[in-house]
């Protein structure tokens, strides 16, 4: 479904992301974990074109996407839910889910599903998307890209600011979506949930990944114990 | 025949090349990061393709040697929970350490072994390995435990308890060392015991063997015959599937494996503890990369001779500079050697100099026992001595 091979971008005269390759394939949940500041968001940008990279290439489906337009993502059935849901606050739930969906010629069809998956957005559909509660907001989010029926779904940092019950909620959704058929690339600060929810997963450091493998396992491998889970120690000669 | 992990096993090659590149690159920020000697040598080198392999710095056993016993452990010795002991150059103890996730992937890479020689959850397992080598037992044991079937926990501890055993516990499958299944054999036949009264249906042996040594014991033993191979340095058991079809193929998801200049060298690409960077082998092999009909996709090894001059006793290695040392230590210390092999053990000859020769038969004798005593004792293995005319 996707494949990135040493991608580099960066921000003026810095390189952020240094030379990653990454894979996700149909059907999978993949998650991508990482400290503040490793690149994790830069990374999907860079994946969506909203980033331009300066080296390396992406594959979506087979296809070479690499230096396209950001919107042209949207038709390769690709889709970011941008970190802090990025919501047209002006604009009703509604509306924001028409956007979303712009390029879907079955749209209606789809916010109906959207709606019918989380019943919260129909109860708000007139409501002003800037005056939802942080989790309704999410919803919304993840509605919005839903609207446009995407192949390969990326969600950044879904968990940030929200309570418990609704993360625990959020990674159901994200459960539920894979049942669907939907590809998930998930990135993600809350390295316990991410790991439990994925099928497979990356640890990103300093623009780099240090780690790849099955995310049962990276459960229980050390250094992720140590560095995002809070466990254990700080040098390796400990 | 069955893959145990199919998705790994025959994976397309495109896709494998790909996540061998993720693990390579992922592998080698690590050692980066974490492996000092690595830092220096590797601090600027990126690999963009699997071709670049060719540019990064080689392992040689020598620098697991000067690293010895943990200077090459990516990770605090508390997070290791097991240590494996190897023999290095000329001998020399090597450190192997595992972590949880590496013993789990050892018990997972292992299980595609022995599905691929058909064991099931039905089967009961005996795993036998001469002088108590606990490292393959345990890797045989760690995959059976996944494909969940009976494992005998018991190392028998002379042929006759093994046979006593095997038909005790009706065990449907062998694991041994080429040693002990062809002195299994020897025994059923001085019996006269026919082997089918054994409820044996698969042998798996410890190394690869020839096609006559197979089709004796596979005779010898009335059952099908498999083959391992493994470095001890890196991962035994567990580095390759032998298929139906009787190639070696490796667990190229895990294992990167070239041929330069006819050595195999080997990168491990997921291992925690002890991740290795073209581990030199110091054993002669070719790579195949053609289509194998039983549908794995990961590369064909051919492995052949060892270039260090390594030899098996009784499946124990012995290098000539071991001997050496252990001459060193006693009248003939300096003295030439010669060193044959029979399948009970090493013989040292030694030819009669004008230091050594005495009129008396009994000095000759206690130089035999001094030596002999001397072998046993550091090389662990049973050695003959034998004196021989300087001129012959």
């Amino acid at each position: 479904m996707l494949r990135v091979r040493n991608l580099r971008c960066g921000y003026g005269s810095l390189e952020v992301i240094k030379g990653v390759s990454l894979h996700v394939d149909e059907g999978e949940i993949v998650a991508l974990i990482g400290a503040n500041g490793a690149g994790k968001t830069s990374l999907l940008k860079a994946i969506v074109g909203l980033l331009p990279s300066r080296h390396g290439e992406t594959q979506v489906r087979g296809r070479r996407v690499t230096g396209q337009a950001a919107w042209r993502s949207v038709s390769n059935s690709v889709v970011l839910v941008p970190e802090g849901r990025q919501l047209f606050g002006d604009l009703t739930v509604l509306e924001n889910l028409v956007v979303g969906g712009y390029h879907n010629p079955d749209r209606d069809l789809a916010i109906e599903e959207v709606l019918a998956r989380f019943p919260r957005l129909r109860e708000r559909a007139g409501q002003l998307a800037g005056t939802l509660s942080g989790g309704e907001q999410q919803m919304l989010a993840i509605g919005r890209a839903l609207a446009a029926r995407p192949r390969l779904l990326l969600l950044d940092e879904p968990s940030m600011g929200l309570a418990p019950l609704l993360v625990r909620y959020g990674f159901e959704v994200v459960r539920d979506l894979k049942e669907h058929g939907v590809t998930v690339f998930l990135v993600e600060q809350n390295a316990v949930a991410a790991l439990e929810t994925a099928d497979r997963a990356y640890v990103l450091e300093t623009g780099e990944i240090t780690l790849e493998g099955e995310a049962r396992d990276l459960l229980h491998n050390p250094e992720v114990k140590r560095a995002y889970l809070g466990k254990g120690y700080k040098e390796v000669w400990e | 025949m069955s893959l145990f992990d199919p998705k790994h096993e025959a994976m397309p090659r495109d896709r494998l090349e790909q996540l061998q590149l993720e693990r390579l690159q992922a592998l080698l920020a690590r050692l980066r990061r974490k492996v000092r000697r690595h830092r220096e040598q590797i601090s600027d080198v990126h690999v963009e393709s699997l071709s670049d392999l060719g540019r990064l710095p080689v392992t040689e056993p020598e620098d697991l040697l000067t690293a010895f016993p943990y200077g090459l452990f990516a990770l605090p010795l508390r997070e290791v929970i097991r240590l494996h002991s190897a023999v290095g150059p000329n001998g020399m103890q090597l450190v192997i350490g595992h972590t949880r996730n590496d013993l789990a992937a050892w018990g997972r890479l292992v299980a595609r072994q022995l599905a691929a020689a058909s064991v099931s959850d039905h089967d009961v397992i005996q795993i036998s390995f001469e002088g108590g080598d606990f490292r393959e037992a345990a890797g045989y044991a760690l995959g059976a435990e996944v494909i969940e079937a009976s494992v005998i926990a018991e190392d028998p501890r002379h042929i006759e308890y093994q046979l006593a055993m095997l038909q005790n516990y009706k065990a449907t499958v062998l694991v041994t060392t080429p040693t002990n299944a062809f002195e299994l054999a020897r025994l059923l036949e001085a019996r006269s015991i026919d082997p089918q009264s054994l409820h044996l249906l698969t042998v798996l042996l410890s190394r690869p063997v020839p096609p006559e040594d197979r089709e004796a014991l596979r005779t010898g033993l009335f059952a099908e015959i498999r083959c391992n191979f493994g470095v001890k340095a890196v991962l035994d058991p567990g580095l390759c599937v032998e298929c139906t079809e009787g190639n070696l193929h490796v667990n190229e998801d895990r294992f990167l494996v070239e041929a330069r200049d006819g050595e195999l060298l080997i990168t491990t690409l997921c291992r925690e503890a002890m991740p290795l960077l073209r581990y030199c082998t110091r054993i002669e092999c070719e790579i195949g990369r053609e289509a194998c009909p039983c549908g794995r996709t990961g590369a064909i090894l051919r492995p052949g001779r060892r270039l260090d001059g390594q030899l098996l006793v009784r499946e124990t290695p012995l290098y000539a500079s071991q001997v050496q040392e252990a001459l060193a230590r006693t009248r003939a210390a300096g003295h030439p050697f010669r060193l044959e092999l029979s399948e009970e053990h090493v013989r040292v000859l030694i030819p009669v100099t004008s230091e050594l020769f005495s009129d008396t038969m009994r000095n000759l004798v206690d130089l035999k026992k001094e030596i002999e005593a001397e072998l046993r004792s550091r090389l662990g293995t049973g050695a003959e001595v034998q004196f021989f005319s300087g001129r012959e």
